[in-house]
């Protein structure tokens, strides 16, 4: 009993997390069809530059640790790294992917690539985050909240799965209640149909980059608050997670803000399940074997629309 | 995110200054590769016309109305739209100077609702940012109340009003066409191009909408320029009509005048001895 309510949570916890950075890549993949492989490299980004602010200001504040950190410490850092990694996702797209607007779809995913390991490299400069793995420092004082059987929820976990839930209730309605949303949708349905209605598409796929990468950066935050330490920006780790993420959005139905969600939640929970009842060891194989399944079964994802080829 | 948006001038200001036309091509021309889509087409419009262009396929009639949307930039010549030279600008911007379109074979956003769509087409018309709609701010609130009102509308006045939150897709054909020419009018244009809006309709769909072209151009004040295979439909609602075969201007002029000429017998007919041979 304790085994599978502690199962449940950790599946949650960790498919929050999915979810949040899931929504990436299906969104810029429903308006651009393109796989930014870049994406988990802004994770890592906003994971990072939530370790460097969280450090600076901590010592700055005069006292390392959970008791010298003020309440809305962690909050401050959530929007700073939110800011900054929009902003940077904002660049990349202007410099990267807008001058291959026209040309064939394999150029631009080239061109991910590209980014994603640029990124990685500037990532370790010394100047920059270096080689080595570095602890966050305790930016919220943690407390168990409740404890069922031998299981606790602590204010972390809490705390973890609100701020992904609200950010993904936030974009939902986004996406499906405002003016900005709208003309998302008419892009991703159809780029030149959109601009003759006088829907500015550029604007309307810069907007998506950096809403993408906010939420990346959200995603980089929980993560370090999560694990404390963070691996160095080219870990294979973050390569893992920003697939598995991938995986969450093809599962869900690529290009389906909603299905991005529910895949992410899906993962988390099969992986920690798996895990638990059969082996830890094959943690990652489970993931990709519900990919294999879903691609087989159903491959327009769960969510996602079958898409019948006319003869 | 400032792009650098070609000049934002409302046209339909600028329009009222400028003698009589309302759009005014000269010389414009369009090659792809070895083919001359269209060669030095000129027309003039004005306020509140109702003019036909017709030829047989591929005669480069679509490829005008991309011209003139933007979607192709001419080789050569010139386009006003209410004063405004808007050759070299982006669709988008050109949409906000008074151009909208229908499409030959529908282009709606399938998986918006049919409220959505026509929203969409009002975009461009409302005053609120993008960012203060996030913020949900009152004036946006407010101008995103009043462009649902217009939407519907819209949607009343082509009888569609009952099915608003519909996905686009489920509609039936005839009506998919109908939301077409809502979603562009919700543009506000001065500027209503029609591309084959009969086709696929059984005669009774197109006197109804030869009726609806009338009153679209009455109730809106819009000008409007019609490509349509229907010669019943062309010769009887449009005043002039331009004839376009291989991508140059064949005939111009009234119903009448047009189908007495017999370069526009040729066209559509064959030459006199290719028939006899």
């Amino acid at each position: 009993m304790d085994q599978l309510l502690q199962t449940i949570k950790d599946g949650i916890s960790m498919g929050s997390l999915y979810a949040l950075i899931a929504l990436g890549y299906t969104m810029v993949y429903g308006i651009l069809k393109f796989i930014n492989f870049a994406h988990s490299d802004v994770v890592v980004l906003g994971a990072w530059l939530s370790l460097v602010m969280a450090d600076t200001t901590t010592r700055a504040l005069g006292g390392a640790g959970a008791a010298g950190a003020p309440w809305w410490l962690g909050g401050a850092v959530l929007v700073t790294a939110m800011v900054a990694c929009g902003l940077i996702g904002f660049t990349i797209e202007r410099l990267a992917y807008k001058p291959l607007r026209g040309s064939p779809r394999l150029n631009v995913l080239i061109t991910a690539i590209g980014v994603s390991l640029f990124l990685q490299n500037t990532g370790q400069l010394r100047a920059v985050f270096g080689t080595n793995p570095r602890s966050i420092p305790p930016l919220i004082h943690d407390a168990t909240l409740l404890t069922v059987g031998q299981v606790n929820f602590k204010l972390l976990d809490l705390i973890g799965f609100g701020t992904a839930v609200a950010l993904m209730i936030g974009l939902d309605y986004l996406v499906f209640h405002t003016k900005l949303g709208r003309a998302m949708r008419a892009v991703s349905h159809n780029r030149v149909t959109a601009s003759l209605m006088g829907i500015p598409v550029d604007r309307v796929i810069s907007f998506t980059f950096v809403t993408g990468a906010m939420l990346a950066a959200a995603g980089g935050f929980l993560w370090a608050l999560k694990y404390e330490t963070i691996k160095q920006p080219a870990d294979s780790s973050w390569v893992l997670l920003g697939l598995k993420a991938f995986v969450a959005a093809v599962v869900g139905g690529i290009g389906n803000v909603r299905g991005a969600m529910l895949g992410g939640m899906a993962i988390g929970l099969l992986e920690n399940f798996g895990s638990a009842y059969l082996s830890s060891s094959m943690k990652d194989v489970y993931v990709f074997a519900l990919l294999i399944v879903v691609l087989l079964v159903r491959p327009g994802g769960i969510l996602g629309k079958a898409v019948v080829e006319k003869v | 995110m400032g792009n650098a948006l070609a000049p934002e001038v409302d046209g339909r200001e600028a329009g009222r200054n400028v003698s009589g036309a309302v759009l005014d091509i000269s010389g414009v021309c369009k090659s792809f590769g070895g083919l001359k889509a269209v060669q030095s087409f000129s027309l003039r419009l004005g306020p509140g016309d109702l003019q036909g262009l017709i030829g047989p396929n591929g005669a480069g009639k679509t490829t005008c109305f991309n011209l003139l949307t933007g979607v192709y930039r001419p080789d050569a010549g010139s386009i006003t739209l209410c004063g405004t030279q808007i050759v070299g600008m982006r669709p988008n911007s050109i949409a906000r100077c008074g151009m909208s379109r229908t499409f030959q074979n529908i282009r709606l956003f399938g998986d918006l609702s049919v409220l959505d769509n026509v929203r969409v087409g009002g975009h461009l018309r409302v005053r609120h940012s993008m960012f203060s709609a996030i913020l949900r701010s009152a004036g946006s609130r407010a101008s995103e109340a009043a462009m649902r009102r217009r939407a519907m509308s819209l949607l009343t006045f082509f009888g569609l009003a009952d099915r608003a939150d519909e996905v686009a897709r489920n509609l039936p054909y005839g009506d998919q066409r109908k939301l077409e020419i809502a979603r562009a009018l919700a543009t506000e244009p001065t500027v209503l191009l029609l591309d084959e809006p009969a086709a696929g309709m059984n005669s009774g769909e197109k006197v109804a909408l030869r009726d609806m072209i009338r009153r679209v151009r009455d109730e809106f004040k819009v000008t409007v320029l019609l490509i349509e295979h229907d010669m019943g439909l062309v010769m009887d609602i449009c005043e002039r009509i331009t004839v376009l075969d291989y991508g140059e201007t064949i005939a111009a002029g009234t119903p009448a005048e047009v189908q007495a000429n017999p370069k526009v017998i040729e066209a559509y007919l064959g030459a006199e001895e290719g028939v006899h041979a």
